[in-house]
């Protein structure tokens, strides 16, 4: 056996990277189907471009870069990333982007080509008014369908606007329409039985939601968004529980009459509520020559009163809190709103509630920022002595 | 699996509508997850770590100087307002829409629009995330569940902070009875809305005897994977911390009732730091 120079073994063995430039057929491997789409990359000057692709409607990607056999298609706009291994005619990878609650990720996979175009049947055409079937009840749409130069395409429209361009594929009567534009991620998929359409919208990598659509009559389907709910402030704001003691303490209790009186809506168990136990402290001993009253409600753990109460004592010693703390309930959002059932929507720990001399619910300010905040920590409470400060003010 | 309603640890090879998941899979898979969450955590731009201030847009908000709701060093005066379901940020260099669910870099800062429509909220976030990057448990074979979702017992919404600490309209999805611990518990599942779209998770949010010690004290969440004909896959290697274990400029979400797990659940995310210790009463159980 002869033996060849490793240098020369390196330049025989080196090969250029696959190029990517051409069409590609696209999918997105979604957990109910696959979502197809277009792309598009050509070479420019000495790098790359490229394009995705619905239907005939094509968005530019912000860049396009190459490095071996990894490409990463860019879409800045959306802070995502398609990121593939080419391989022959093949690409695999993922899609990926930053989400507001952590990264979304989606497997891809393309073919060298182009979709092929097919157009809609005429039974299918038009505006449709569908219903969608959700976990909590029905919702309406409006989808609408047409024939494009790169077939079968449409919209979907929601209370609150429409979805943009969908466009895909049809086979008889079943049709699957896609809109992928490097943030939303949706496929409509669906069949035609005699009037009615039935399918499936598709949203992201698992939600998946039944419809049902039947020809739109012309009349409103859609309705405005539905009314927000506000806070009641008309009445006195009541509350009765009892203290570490076991004795029984409300909103009558003389030392709240005629005061400005924050409610602190806490747990033991809530890091953010620790964060809050010592400006709220602080603010006692500012304030309570002047006419203020802070009273803690405790909404605790295991819902037994002396496991709660020793964990409420070790709170109150920990912070060398001077103002009652009550032990109000169990710390679900149910249970703290069928105690107190003027506090509508509340759903975070802590929340404080502001009242006047009067005793009316003035101002309900829900979570804390922390000093780890800093300039959000220091403004924050600023806010609340100017609060504390009107409400003194004011008869 | 002990009953065609009940749920199963997936140990080993399950059928889901005909395909083959074996449980290593659903393993790599989970562990991929990991992955892209603990580097999402440490190095993006809208990483819960670099979270400054979380706050409504309510009828209107400033940012920037030092009596602005968010007092940000070094920026002058912008106005965020929302109108018509559409979020925007107004300063001297102009006026531009702030899409719901995605960031946007302001200068050194990045800006994030939550919520849904009508109830939009913003979180600021600092030049890089800091803090500590999150520690899991090792991965725990028996702590992976197949089976299917009950009804719940009433349709409809309840507003619930979601893992962000954003409030969001949660639909009761139903529930799951899962043997933890010699005993059937039954978790209520919710499905969570995203920000500015349609998709939406399935989510558990519980609590079991590690929270205080050794996991976070509030809770943690964890999602109900699909995975066709009505089975779900629930893998609680996969739980996570609500955000308020980052930073506080998160509220921190109230407990789901009855959503307590008796047992010590040793898998999914760790916390280290802060709070008190778990409630006597909770660690006997």
């Amino acid at each position: 056996m002869r033996w060849t120079p490793l240098l020369l073994a390196g330049l025989l063995g080196a090969s250029s990277p696959p190029s990517p430039a051409g069409e590609w057929k696209a999918v997105l491997d979604l957990a109910g189907g696959e979502l197809r789409f277009g792309l598009r990359m050509e070479r420019n000057g000495g790098g790359l471009r490229g394009a995705l692709c619905n239907g005939a409607k094509c968005d530019q990607l912000s860049a396009v870069r190459q490095r071996g056999d990894s490409l990463v298609l860019e879409m800045a706009d959306y802070a995502a990333t398609i990121g593939v291994v080419i391989k022959g005619d093949s690409l695999t990878g993922v899609y990926r982007n930053v989400g507001n609650r952590g990264p979304r990720v989606i497997p891809l996979r393309a073919s060298r080509g182009r979709w092929p175009a097919a157009r809609g049947p005429e039974t299918l055409l038009g505006r449709w008014d569908a219903t969608y079937l959700q976990d909590w009840g029905t919702s309406p749409r409006v989808f609408q369908f047409r024939n494009g130069p790169a077939g079968l395409e449409g919209t979907v429209i929601s209370n609150t606007g429409d979805y943009g361009h969908f466009a895909g594929q049809v086979a008889g009567d079943s049709f699957a329409l896609a809109h992928f534009d490097g943030s939303f991620v949706y496929l409509l998929t669906g069949v035609l039985r005699g009037d009615t359409l039935r399918g499936v919208f598709h949203a992201g990598l698992r939600t998946q939601t039944p419809w049902i659509a039947v020809r739109s009559t012309g009349a409103p389907h859609l309705k405005p968004p539905a009314e927000i709910t506000q806070a009641d402030t008309a009445a006195p704001f009541r509350f009765s529980f009892p203290d570490l003691d076991g004795k029984i303490v409300s909103e009558r209790d003389p030392r709240f009459r005629g005061k400005v009186v924050l409610v602190d809506i806490f747990g033991t168990w809530c890091p953010t509520c620790h964060d809050a136990a010592p400006a709220l402290v602080r603010l006692y001993r500012r304030y309570h020559g002047q006419g203020l009253e802070i009273v803690g409600l405790a909404y605790e753990v295991t819902g037994d009163p002396d496991v709660d109460r020793r964990q409420v004592r070790r709170y109150r010693a920990k912070f060398d809190i001077p103002f009652p703390l009550l032990l109000a309930g169990i710390n679900d959002t149910d249970a703290a709103a069928a105690t107190l059932p003027q506090l509508r929507g509340f759903t975070s720990f802590p929340t404080s509630i502001f009242l006047g001399r009067d005793g009316k619910v003035r101002r309900v300010h829900a979570g804390f920022y922390g000093p780890a905040t800093g300039a959000q920590h220091e403004r924050l409470l600023r806010d609340f002595e100017r609060e504390i400060e009107r409400l003194l003010l004011s008869r | 699996m002990r009953s065609a309603r009940g749920w199963c640890i997936a140990l080993a090879a399950v059928v889901y509508g005909g395909s083959p998941l074996v449980g290593q899979q659903a393993g790599a898979a989970a562990a991929h997850e990991r992955t892209e969450y603990v580097a999402w955590l440490t190095g993006a731009p809208n990483s819960p770590l670099a979270a400054i201030a979380q706050q409504p847009i309510g009828p209107g908000m400033r940012l920037g100087p030092a009596d602005s709701d968010v007092p940000l060093e070094g920026v002058d005066e912008h106005r965020v307002r929302e109108q018509a379901g559409a979020v925007s940020l107004e300063g001297p260099g102009g006026r531009r829409l702030l899409p719901r669910g995605r960031p946007v870099t302001f200068g050194r800062y990045t800006l994030s629009v939550g919520g849904p429509t009508g109830r939009s909220v913003l979180t600021v976030f600092g030049a890089s995330p800091g803090g500590k990057p999150p520690e899991h448990y090792p991965r725990d074979p028996r702590a992976v569940f197949v089976g299917p979702l009950a009804p719940p017992a009433r349709s409809g919404t309840v507003r619930v902070l979601a893992v962000d600490g954003v409030e969001v309209e949660a639909a009761e999805a139903g529930s799951v009875a899962v043997p933890i611990g010699g005993t059937s518990v039954r978790l209520t599942v919710r499905r969570i809305p995203t920000a500015g779209g349609e998709e939406s998770e399935l989510e558990i949010f519980f609590r079991d005897a590690t929270n205080g010690d050794g996991t976070y004290p509030a809770g943690r969440f964890v999602s109900l994977l699909p995975q066709g004909a009505g089975m779900y896959l629930l893998d609680f290697n996969r739980a996570r911390n609500p955000f308020c274990a980052y930073s506080s400029a998160y509220p921190c979400p109230a407990p789901w009732r009855g959503n307590t797990i008796a047992a010590p659940l040793r898998a999914g995310e760790r916390y280290a730091g802060g709070g008190l210790a778990a409630p006597a009463g909770l660690e006997a159980r």
